[in-house]
């Protein structure tokens, strides 16, 4: 039992990365074809990421490497929760902790734009994460049970119950992707925001793992929303192939919106789903 | 044996106190504080070897003592609603002695309950809680108020009288937790009351002395109540009998209508607890020198009120009150995170914070289940150290760069690293996986679906405080291109507390199975039995669900791996990584930075080629989270849910 | 090729500052990002921060107020990096290397590698000028 696991979680380490990379490719060639363009090649992320490697070491503060290394391992370890299928709970807080870890990070030291980017961040989390706490509770209200597990265990998938969260899911996927309209507190390639916000102080090896926490971060993402849909599972990750799709058009239809309105959309449309959604379960369900 | 014990966990503080009252030397009376602080520490490790008992001391009419004493207190608090001319303090004043005084008189109450203190697991947890950080913090004020004082360049030394008023509070506490019969818990509420009064109002500023009597009217709601319920008991339940802690949470009460007694007892701890709407007390005893405010108002004192409740969970368990009791607990934890975004000093932000969290302990306990009441139980130690720490630390900040402001601590971490490295993993500790805190909350969300309303404002609530918490810690570490960053050296008073509550969470968080096993459950079982926390393996906390037939994993928490992993994401690139200074830049202004070159410079040329110095603000939200904008509603919501909380009892 | 290096060529990421042009370099500069010209499927994306650059794209003579500000930024970049002078400007100072207030071309302040003629320049020619500055990259440590 150990060793498969272990295996697993190898080959997570070392596949996720790899297949994130491609994703992000495969991203830039669609959104350039979508804007009549040819688009770099798709292993580019990676020609980005080794030449980033290979860039001197420099930096503004000490504190940058220690929140960067933070930002990378709580995602690793997000990503080693879902694939060992524990806790959904815990999982969110890991999360949550990676994202702190890159405000602080933008917040160490005294440039003005890293500064906003880092606050515009912190935005971000305050919009996304009651959406994902709510989750995990309609998680626990289908289930009786937080564990990822649990879902896996069940024939009927959790998209027929919880179709709503799933909206507002797909919500959090576009603010975590950062994909406009909410591509605010820094933006990938492209994209200005405020010059590059958080990552503004960061250049060299350490914005390097910067995208290889974006890339675990996308398997992760992809893979929560596969969560809806374990049996087959192949169908769920179908499903986040086709979010991972529509999040595209979406980005190239939408102008970038404010801060405020991200929160207040959140706030307002993402919180009346998921609580709908787990007021309906509990009414028809009770407490198991 | 247990006459010593007792006679040392309430009487020494009192005879300490008096016997700091008279030492006029700082080192001699620094040794008696230290000395007491041993002793009470070693107690409360003895109750915790000793394991419960029960104790009715003799020989002595201390009832008699003890009613005196309390029309002693009332009468001081009427003198101090006259001498004030605060109609408030005086009013409920009134309303405590009045009451008072038919129940002693009139109804010739006779109030001989054995035995009179009941010592069970929950109330050691207490008294450890109590001695330890209480001791703690009171050897940290040795110092903090000695700086205080030159700070203010004081003629008249007061340290004696507010080292006294610290100290003698410890008793009253230990008291408080180990009570059975309820007329003397009522008298060691009124004690901490007293004690609150006194330490708020020490620096006799007209703001301390208007705080210090708004907690005091405050307070004196709860003490009201809680008179009440005891001649409600007594009138109703036909005699002495019915004042016993342990009756009241054994089911021994009969009739209609018990429930009244038991919440506005709640009501009481509500009050003490600075829950919503009364909060505004514990956000005006901000004003005091710090050790209070870690004392009084994080660790210890407002921690009586939320041991009232959890204590009295039996009572209500399963009603409609426990019910009541969740939502107002949790719209606290709500409302007040919320608030707590757009304060700008310190102090308040952790003021906010600590009502939040008791507003948690509080919904733990109106949730009522085996894990919820752990988790309860967990908050409150957790809870303790980390706020108490972190009031601590605002105080040594305080004391380097005079000043509370977030928005002076900018930077603090080239002016104070050790300091802000304490801090910063205070802070963290607060809201973070794999910390006690974030453990115990992570508990209360699963444990909390059974109201679901609660649980919603759970999960507000937490996005709400990772962003006040994660905002402070900008602000502290916020500096300029700059290495080697010299460390300042701690007074031993501020640094022995400051250490050993930054070790204390690590050993309690890392050990927190086998702690939970073979002691906090003991303590869960006095309130509720049954137990839904497993320890497998390496530290690994397995949630159950409460059914004996069939128990199926509600969730998983690997308390050892994910300290690996802290340190492997933090620690180890903290230690590991170095930087030369030729790998120094400047941050990107736009390439307008003066200063010739140098990275550490934040200076500009502004417009005319001005040199101008870059100012960076926090970010409050007055206009959303300010206290004009949230507390009218969110008082309002608080009075209704307060309204049906006691009103609901006598209508259903 | 070492896999860095040809990750270096394959991914350059350029950082454009106007020094006192008169922007008809910079239209030219920003015509080559638009679908005709499309520089991005070479791996070019246009970073607003000198950290995160390795090309730095220049328009325009330096004059007394921007060589601070040029050397400023040219500090911050990252080696390995090149510098790309657009336009005549940039090189000698153009047409207004008389100006009281210019000192002359880029080579005044920072050391450039590759000097694109024109004014304006075509975005042809400024391709052409990146791609030999990407050779110029290929070669460094």
């Amino acid at each position: 039992m150990m060793i498969n696991q272990l295996l697993l979680v190898f080959i997570v380490l070392v596949g996720a990365p790899i297949v994130g990379g491609l994703l992000f490719g495969i991203d830039r060639k669609i959104t350039a074809r979508m804007q009549g363009r040819y688009g770099p090649p798709i292993v580019q992320p990676f020609y980005d990421f080794f030449k980033l490697l290979g860039k001197q070491h420099i930096a503004v503060s000490k504190m940058q490497f220690v929140w960067i290394y933070g930002y990378l391992v709580f995602m690793i370890a997000s990503l080693i929760f879902l694939v060992l299928k524990s806790d959904f709970l815990l999982l969110v807080f890991l999360l949550g902790f990676a994202a702190v870890s890159l405000v602080l990070g933008g917040f160490s030291t005294k440039s003005p734009y890293a500064h906003f980017g880092a606050n515009r961040e912190l935005m971000q989390i305050m919009a996304y994460e009651p959406i994902l706490l709510l989750l995990a509770i309609g998680i626990y209200a289908q289930n009786g049970s937080f564990l990822i597990s649990e879902i896996f265990k069940h024939d009927k998938p959790l998209l027929f119950t919880l179709w709503p969260l799933f909206l507002a899911v797909l919500y959090v996927l576009t603010i975590k992707m950062r994909k406009s309209p909410f591509d605010i507190a820094t933006s990938h390639h492209g994209h200005q925001e405020v010059v590059k916000g958080v990552t503004t102080e960061y250049s060299g090896p350490y914005f390097a793992l910067f995208h290889l926490a974006e890339w675990y971060e996308i398997i992760l993402l992809l893979g929560i929303i596969a969560l809806f849909w374990t049996n087959p599972l192949w169908v769920g990750i179908l499903i986040a192939l086709a979010a991972f799709i529509i999040e595209l058009f979406i980005d190239n239809i939408a102008a970038r919106l404010t801060v405020s309105w991200m929160v207040r959309l959140s706030w307002s449309v993402g919180l009346i789903l998921g609580i709908a959604n787990i007021a309906y379960i509990y009414f028809t369900k009770g407490v198991s | 044996m247990a006459d010593s014990m007792m006679a040392i966990a309430i009487l020494l503080p009192v005879v300490a106190g008096f016997l700091i009252l008279a030492v006029r030397n700082y080192f001699a009376r620094g040794a008696v504080v230290i000395l007491t602080a041993l002793i009470l520490i070693a107690n409360s490790i003895y109750f915790t070897l000793k394991g419960p008992f029960t104790y009715t001391p003799g020989g002595f009419n201390w009832g008699l003592l003890i009613t005196i004493l309390d029309y002693g207190i009332l009468i001081f608090y009427l003198y101090i609603g006259i001498s004030l001319r605060n109609w408030l303090v005086l009013i409920f004043a009134l309303t405590q002695i009045i009451p008072l005084a038919y129940f002693e008189f009139v109804m010739k109450a006779h109030i001989e309950v054995t035995p009179a203190f009941v010592i069970d697991n929950l109330s050691i947890v207490m008294t450890l809680v109590i001695s330890i950080i209480g001791s703690l913090i009171c050897i940290y004020a040795i110092r903090y108020m000695y700086d205080h004082e030159h700070h203010l360049h004081l003629e008249k030394s007061k340290q004696s009288r507010f080292l006294f008023w610290l100290v003698l509070f410890l008793g009253a506490m230990n008291g408080l937790v180990f009570a059975n019969n309820l007329v003397w818990l009522y008298f060691f509420w009124e004690v901490t009351t007293l004690c609150c009064y006194q330490l708020i109002s020490h620096d006799r500023t007209e703001l301390a002395i208007k705080n210090a009597a708004r907690a005091l009217w405050m307070n004196a709601t709860g003490g009201t109540a809680f008179i009440l319920a005891i001649i409600y008991l007594y009138a109703t339940q036909g005699g002495a009998n019915a004042l016993s802690m342990q009756t009241i949470i054994g089911g021994g009460l009969q009739g209609t209508l018990v429930l009244l007694p038991v919440a506005l007892m709640c009501y009481t701890g509500c009050t003490k607890a600075a829950q919503m709407p009364f909060q505004s007390w514990l956000l005006g005893a901000m004003v005091a020198p710090t050790p209070v405010s870690a004392l009084l108002h994080s660790s210890t004192m407002v921690k009586a009120g939320v041991y009232l409740v959890v204590r009295l969970a039996p009572a209500f368990a399963g009603t409609y009150l426990s019910i009541a009791i969740a939502m107002v607990g949790a719209f606290t934890f709500f409302g007040t995170s919320a608030l707590a975004i757009s304060q700008t000093t310190g102090k308040r932000v952790l003021a906010y914070s600590t009502i939040a969290n008791l507003g948690l302990i509080i919904a733990c306990a109106g949730i009522n289940t085996p894990l919820s009441i752990a988790a309860a139980i967990m908050l409150i130690i957790f809870h303790a150290i980390s706020k108490g720490l972190l009031f601590l630390c605002a105080g040594t900040i305080e004391h380097q760069i005079w000043s509370r402001e977030i928005e002076d601590m900018e930077g603090l971490a080239v002016k104070a690293p050790l300091t802000t490295l304490i801090t910063a993993v205070g802070i963290l500790s607060m809201f973070l996986p794999p910390f006690g805190m974030l453990l115990g909350k992570w508990i209360a969300l699963e444990a909390a679906y059974i109201v679901p309303l609660a649980a919603v404002f759970f999960v507000l609530a937490s996005t709400l405080t990772i962003v006040f918490w994660t905002k402070w810690l900008g602000r502290l570490l916020q500096v300029l291109p700059k290495l080697g960053w010299p460390i300042e050296r701690l007074s031993p008073s501020y640094a022995v507390p400051l250490w050993t509550l930054l070790i204390g969470i690590f050993v309690i968080g890392i050990g927190i199975g086998p702690i939970y096993q073979n002691f906090l459950l003991a303590a869960t079982n006095n309130v509720i039995s049954g137990n839904q926390i497993i320890s497998l393996g390496l530290n690994n906390l397995v949630l159950t669900t409460p059914s004996f037939l069939q128990r199926e994993i509600l969730g998983v928490f690997p308390v050892w791996p994910l300290y690996l992993i802290l340190i492997v994401a933090l620690l180890l690139p903290f230690l590991m990584i170095g930087l030369k200074p030729t790998e120094l830049r400047p941050v990107y202004m736009c390439g307008e930075q003066a200063g010739g070159g140098a990275p550490d410079t934040d200076e500009w040329f502004a417009e005319a080629d001005t040199v101008t110095k870059c100012q960076l603000g926090g970010y409050y939200y007055q206009n959303i989270f300010g206290e004009k904008r949230v507390c009218p509603w969110a008082n309002a919501i608080a009075i209704l849910l307060l309204v049906i909380m006691i009103g609901g009892v006598i209508v259903l | 090729m070492g896999l860095i290096q040809k990750s270096r060529v394959k991914s350059p990421w350029i950082l454009h500052f106007d020094n006192s042009s008169c922007n008809g370099c910079d239209i030219e500069v920003l015509a080559c990002l638009t679908p005709l010209y499309d520089v991005e499927r070479f791996g070019m994306v246009n970073m607003g921060n000198p950290k995160h650059a390795d090309i730095l794209l220049i328009t325009g003579p330096v004059n007394r107020r921007t060589a601070r500000v040029l050397k400023n930024l040219y500090e911050q970049v990252p080696d390995p990096k090149v510098v790309v002078c657009v336009g005549t400007c940039g090189a000698t100072g153009g047409v207004f290397h008389n100006c009281y207030n210019v000192l002359g071309g880029v080579d005044k302040v920072i050391p450039v590698d590759v000097y694109v003629p024109g004014c304006s320049v075509r975005p042809e020619a400024i391709i052409d000028g990146v791609v030999m500055a990407l050779q110029k990259l290929a070669s460094m440590r």
